[in-house]
């Protein structure tokens, strides 16, 4: 923006032909049309706010934030779960995605490769990247659903409601028992034999409902019951039939993935992985190369000069970039929707990576599709709680980025 | 355009040599670091794999013909339960998805454009001080709020203008659409604008023009390719939208130029399908995969045509 030179400042009208007159009318009517287009977008954004925090805030309290789907009665449903699981999914898609972005990042702007053949290909990545941030999210979403999911079906067909495919780790299975006294639950470890419910004849290892290892005793009716209680506490009729629980640990591990939080958080950290790298790239360009003139003057190595001196410069560009892209990835509905469904009755936040979880636009999305009136108005409620926390987000970005 | 920092050639003929296990650790990271950047070429392998296989399942089927699905005018992969005569032909959304775009379009494009003429030739700091952030939150705002909104508001006003309208129509969700392309609009033919020189700008003034005639006729043309570029790559964004379209453009999957009806996109369809009971194998399961590899096909040519636009026809100014 130049201010205009001073002999067009000090421009007589009088002076100045028709045509001239007619010019500058002209460009005073092109910049209200200027003006009236850009304020246009600000009541846009206005109207949007205000429809929907009129819609939604009287459903906005409480209940609604600690309860969870409820598919009856929608006074008493609220969005806790989905809270929960978007900033749990948020996180690990970070944790996914930040370092492999910025080391991509860092290898495209910091280590171009003076071969003539490695620069051409430096030139194909940095292409693929701005392709790859232009692929619609859907799509991700579909590479999810078949290479975390489904695994291209490699470890046999993932029916629904149904076990399959090969657990690592996490996993403990047991068979539940109730003790003689009818008071507690005992858990009984399986073995081999992977049966679904297991007879008890004899003594096996048990543990009680805390997981500490108990001697069991297993009572013949046929004889008298003990009469001591802490033995009652860890004795079962012989004869009774158990039922297998699994009990997973968070970091529980399977093949094929199946809808879980694990699948979910690969499949979106594939979607923010470009945004990260293009933000990632922009604050690494904005470090002006003298720094690492000095360093390289100190006799520091190429890596040395990144990892000590452009990248903590470049650090508060990196942040800002990370937390748009958290925001991207908060709000993106569609991968998720393709890899999860739209299943939203789960009543608790994910446990496991395993784990089914559901996330506030998908949440949003069920409630805005639905036939009756006061889900909708939930939806509003719901997207109330999802700008407030973007806003929280956009402003810490906004906040870094004025002290780079 | 290298601008890694030249390495001295004091340090290049190794007269002042680094330790020797800072040059072997440099060597792995430099490794691990070209990996995580080839990683990316091994994403876009990926997903042209996975849509190609995928839909190899489709098309492979006896049931399906390829004329079919490129020249076919009605889509009941929905509607129909019986395979054998079940019609797949892309038209219906094809021609959805480019009501919704067009229409978007319509509203992005020379919204986003004479914003960011207003942002880059016009606008005083205390305006941009407003208007920027403004669109910064338009851009954030998840699409399926945006959806949210095109059933809650211009679905009805447009049914208040014209009774004609259904409830779910191809100009709620255009609009929408539009709007949440608008940002992206504006902020790349931003960029565009204001990387031409100053220069060039004192130029027109000297000779008597206006800032009209400055925007216009000198900076607009200097920045053609950066401004057309934004509105490929807002097009390709458009055409991927999914969950507005979901939301607001109804499930009805129809071949006509009418933006009142309802009208089932691309993307709709991949989500309606996924919602509905039809089993991960069957034909018509796998024939989102086929649509897919179609949309992906036509996003894909749209952001390379605007990254090479870009690339070649920037003008370079010193």
């Amino acid at each position: 923006m130049t201010e205009l030179p001073k002999a067009l400042q000090e421009f007589k009208p009088n002076e100045a032909s028709e045509r001239t007159e007619l010019q500058r009318r002209r460009d005073r009517w092109f910049r209200a049309l200027c003006l009236a287009v850009g304020c246009s977008s600000i009541a846009i954004l206005f109207l949007l706010l205000v429809s929907i925090a009129y819609q939604g805030s009287s459903s906005l309290n409480g209940t609604f934030l600690s309860a969870s789907h409820d598919p009856e009665n929608p006074a008493r449903a609220g969005m806790y779960p989905s809270i929960v699981g978007s900033v749990i999914l948020c996180t690990l898609c970070a944790i996914i995605s930040l370092p492999i972005g910025v080391a991509a990042a860092v290898y495209l702007e910091e280590f171009q490769p003076k071969n003539r053949w490695l620069l051409r290909l430096h030139g194909l990545v940095q292409l693929n990247i701005a392709n790859l941030a232009g692929v619609p999210s859907v799509v991700y979403g579909l590479l999810g659903l078949t290479l975390f999911v489904y695994m291209f079906q490699l470890f046999g067909k993932l029916e629904q409601n149904q076990v399959s495919g090969i657990d690592f780790w996490g996993i403990q299975r047991y068979y539940q028992f109730v003790t003689a006294d009818d008071l507690a639950v005992i858990f009984v470890l399986m073995d081999e034999s992977r049966e679904s419910t297991l007879k008890i004849e004899s003594v096996r290892p048990a543990f009680d409902t805390n997981f500490r290892p108990i001697e069991l005793q297993v009572w013949d009716p046929a004889t008298p019951q003990p009469t001591d209680p802490e033995v009652l506490g860890r004795t079962v009729r012989k004869g009774d039939v158990g039922a297998l629980v699994e009990i997973y640990s968070w970091y529980y591990f399977r093949l094929p993935f199946g809808p879980s939080l694990l699948a979910a958080a690969l499949t979106l950290s594939l979607v923010i992985l470009p945004i990260i790298v293009i933000a990632s790239q922009e604050a690494l360009r904005a470090v002006p190369s003298s720094m690492r003139e000095a360093s390289a003057g100190m006799g520091a190595t190429r890596w040395q000069t990144t990892q000590q001196v452009t990248l903590p410069a470049a650090l508060p560009g990196v942040l800002t970039g990370a937390i748009l892209a958290m925001g991207r990835a908060i709000g993106e509905a569609a991968p998720i929707f393709v890899v999860l469904g739209g299943n939203i009755a789960k009543r608790t936040g994910p446990e496991h990576l395993m784990d089914s979880c559901v996330t506030m636009p998908i949440l949003i999305f069920a409630w805005a599709d639905n036939p009756v009136e006061q889900y909708r108005q939930l939806a509003a409620a719901a997207i109330i709680v999802l700008v407030a926390l973007l806003l929280v987000m956009n402003s810490m970005a906004i906040y870094l980025r004025g002290r780079s | 355009m290298n601008r890694g920092l030249p390495i001295p050639s004091a340090l290049e003929q190794k007269r002042y040599r680094p330790t020797g296990s800072a040059r072997r650790s440099e060597r792995i990271v430099v490794a691990l670091l070209m990996a995580c950047a080839l990683g990316t070429i091994a994403l876009s392998v990926l997903i042209v794999l996975m849509l190609l296989r995928e839909s190899w399942s489709f098309f492979s089927s006896p049931n399906v013909s390829l004329t079919q699905f490129l020249f076919g005018t009605r889509w009941t992969a929905l509607e129909v339960r019986d395979l054998e005569k079940v019609e797949f032909g892309i038209w219906p959304l094809l021609s959805g998805t480019l009501r919704v775009t067009g229409i978007a379009m319509l509203i992005a494009w020379p919204m986003g454009l004479i914003t960011a003429i207003y942002l880059s030739e016009f606008a005083s700091n205390r305006v941009r001080k407003i208007l920027k952030p403004s669109l910064e939150i338009l851009a954030g705002i998840p699409t399926v709020v945006f959806g949210y909104f095109a059933v809650l508001l211009i679905s009805p006003g447009l049914q208040w203008i014209s009774p004609s309208f259904d409830t779910f129509n191809a100009t709620s969700a255009g609009i929408a659409v539009g709007i949440l392309c608008l940002p992206l609009v504006c902020s790349l033919a931003e960029d565009a604008l204001s990387a031409v020189p100053t220069s060039l700008r004192e130029a027109v003034y000297s000779l008597g023009g206006t800032r009209m005639n400055t925007a216009l006729n000198v900076v607009l043309p200097s920045a053609l390719s950066g401004v057309i570029s934004a509105m490929l790559l807002a097009f390709s964004r458009a055409l991927g939208e999914t969950m507005v379209v979901a939301l607001a453009a109804g499930t009805l999957a129809t071949f006509t130029l009418d933006p009142r009806q309802q009208s089932q996109t691309m993307t709709g369809f991949i989500v309606e399908m996924l919602k509905s009971d039809l089993e991960y194998g069957t034909v018509q399961y796998y024939s989102l995969f086929g649509v897919a590899l179609a949309l992906f096909v036509i996003t894909f040519v749209m952001t390379l045509l605007g990254q090479l636009i870009r690339r070649r026809y920037r003008e370079v100014y010193q």
